[in-house]
């Protein structure tokens, strides 16, 4: 498969930062590829999103160091907090989500089309009309991801996307990736989520101090979920198990 | 600290035409751990909002213990009741972590133990940054540890771990029960039922800007039928209860695995 993006020892400083933010981070993601970024935060997930997706250094400034690649012709971001990515410009949902392909220059028809086909995958297509600043923290984060994939990304980006939706919603958010990769979209994740993320990523990446420290499939990198913890402190052997079905296998009746 | 009591008689909010709140009421207890859930767009934020008279209702109404909070600006519920936003970025300004911490104490004229809250919170290694400079969901806890810091008798938390790791929640759950065993009234809005489990006595739910259900945290989180519902699952802790029939509706991980340790392992789910 073509990599959408190389990073060959890639470094990474934020302006006036003593930090470094990403340190010798070497990576290709392919197209169909769902890629989790684990770590604690502040570990360099979305910087390594920023990084990946082009937005750092030319948005936020910063140094670049090492070799990047990107190969996708339209990488799109979803940022951690979808209050700041609204463009302020738009009325209602319906244009916010098709103000991204509007300005790509896309035929009116093509751009409607595309809005309404974003907006029926986020389960938004109720808040067509609504205006945006009106909108509760959940309702705005699948907008700003409607607005994402509006765009035909081929590389897509997602800052903990499920954050401030609720459990169904989060659900449904997930459940939306693995057709979208198959469809030959590279998706690259940062969540500290990792029983949802478990469940839809083909490989995963763990992030230390901006080092990435491990990359492979996501059962033997990711760290224990919740029902993993509290298996662990129940006395069950390793490999922890990843949801409570999971558990309840494990126990002998 | 002790708590105040919370009452919200009969109250209705709109957002132009959308109707956020429809005649809700609801007491909450001095010292009581109560967890408001419930879909996006359910009114859980409003009704928060409202309580440290952000917004003003356009019906009924508010009071925190003696307080009729129609009296007071939002200044002034800040001395009784700490708030962190859902999106905390918009509570923090001041150039270092530390002294955002220490603005709303030292404003009070309080002494505050600033250090042991960023301690309490893992913030020490950030002290010194700009609040800015720390990583998004850290910045929640910053806005946690400054309304620690000035010891409120009420903790209001809109989605207070959205984003933090176990590690990090842990963090939280453990500094709201120290509060809780103060006797600090804590009401945590939050999507996140594994948190409210490990926190939350009573869980109140809300739909369409209404109070769809109120009950004992282990009646409604083991209560799967209800939960589905409202589109929700039981946590974790719940789930396991349930399927293997534990004693006494463990809720909190602890009381799960303690009851579990008994158990035989299979090496491998084969």
């Amino acid at each position: 498969m073509t990599p959408r993006v190389s990073l060959a020892g890639v470094t990474f400083t934020y302006p006036g930062a003593d930090r470094v933010a990403l340190r010798g981070v070497s990576l290709e993601i392919a197209a169909g590829e769902i890629v989790v970024v684990a770590g604690a935060a502040g570990a360099g997930a979305s910087t390594l999103l920023l990084v990946a997706t082009g937005l750092a250094p030319r948005l936020v400034g910063g140094t670049l160091a090492g070799s990047r690649t990107i190969e996708a012709r339209r990488c799109g971001i979803v940022f951690a907090r979808p209050w700041t990515q609204l463009t302020g410009l738009c009325s209602t949902v319906a244009d916010e989500v098709s103000f991204g392909p509007a300005c790509a220059g896309r035929p009116r028809a093509e751009v409607t089309e595309l809005a309404a086909r974003a907006m029926q995958q986020l389960g938004i297509a109720h808040l067509a009309l609504r205006d945006p600043a009106h909108l509760s923290g959940g309702e705005l984060q699948r907008v700003v991801v409607a607005a994402a994939l509006a765009l035909q990304p081929e590389l897509l980006a997602l800052d903990d996307p499920a954050a401030e939706l609720d459990p169904a919603a989060a659900d449904a958010l997930y459940r939306m990736l693995p057709p979208l990769a198959a469809a030959g979209l590279a998706i690259l994740l940062a969540t500290p989520d990792i029983e949802r993320a478990a469940r839809v990523a083909t490989r995963a990446l763990v992030l230390e101090e901006g080092a990435l420290v491990a990359d492979g499939p996501p059962a033997v990198v990711l760290p224990a979920t919740e029902v993993g913890v509290l298996a662990r402190a129940a006395g069950c052997p390793a490999p922890y198990p990843l949801d409570v079905p999971a558990l309840l296998a494990r126990i002998a009746r | 600290m002790s708590g105040w009591d919370l009452r919200v008689e009969a109250v209705r909010y709109s957002y132009g035409d959308v109707e956020a709140l429809r005649d809700v009421s609801l007491t909450i207890r001095s010292g009581e751990p109560v967890a408001l859930i419930g879909k996006n767009g359910a009114g859980k934020t409003t009704l928060t909002r409202l309580l440290v008279a952000l917004i003003r209702p356009a019906a009924g109404r508010v009071a925190v213990g003696d307080w009729n909070v129609a009296s007071k600006r939002p200044d002034e519920m800040a001395r009784r009741v700490g708030y962190v936003f859902q999106h905390a970025d918009q509570q923090l300004f001041a150039r270092s972590v530390r002294e955002d911490v220490a603005f709303g104490p030292h404003r009070l004229g309080r002494r505050a133990a600033v250090s042991a809250v960023l301690e309490e919170l893992a913030l020490a290694p950030w002290a010194d940054v700009h609040p800015y400079d720390v990583p998004a969901p850290l910045r929640k806890l910053v806005a946690l540890a400054g309304v620690l810091a000035m010891d409120p008798g009420v903790l209001i938390l809109d989605e207070p771990t959205a984003g933090l790791d176990r590690s990090q929640r842990d963090l939280v759950v453990a500094a709201l029960r120290r509060r809780s065993a103060q006797g600090v009234t804590v009401l945590v809005v939050s999507h996140d039922l594994g948190f409210v489990a490990e926190i939350a006595d009573r869980v109140v739910v809300m739909e369409g800007g209404r109070i769809a259900a109120d009950r004992a945290a282990r009646e409604l989180l083991y209560d799967a039928d209800a939960l589905a519902t409202l589109g929700l699952r039981p946590p974790a802790t719940a789930e396991i209860g349930i399927a293997l029939r534990l004693p006494g509706a463990p809720l909190r991980s602890e009381e799960v695995a303690a009851t579990l340790r008994g158990v035989r392992w299979k090496q491998s789910a084969e």
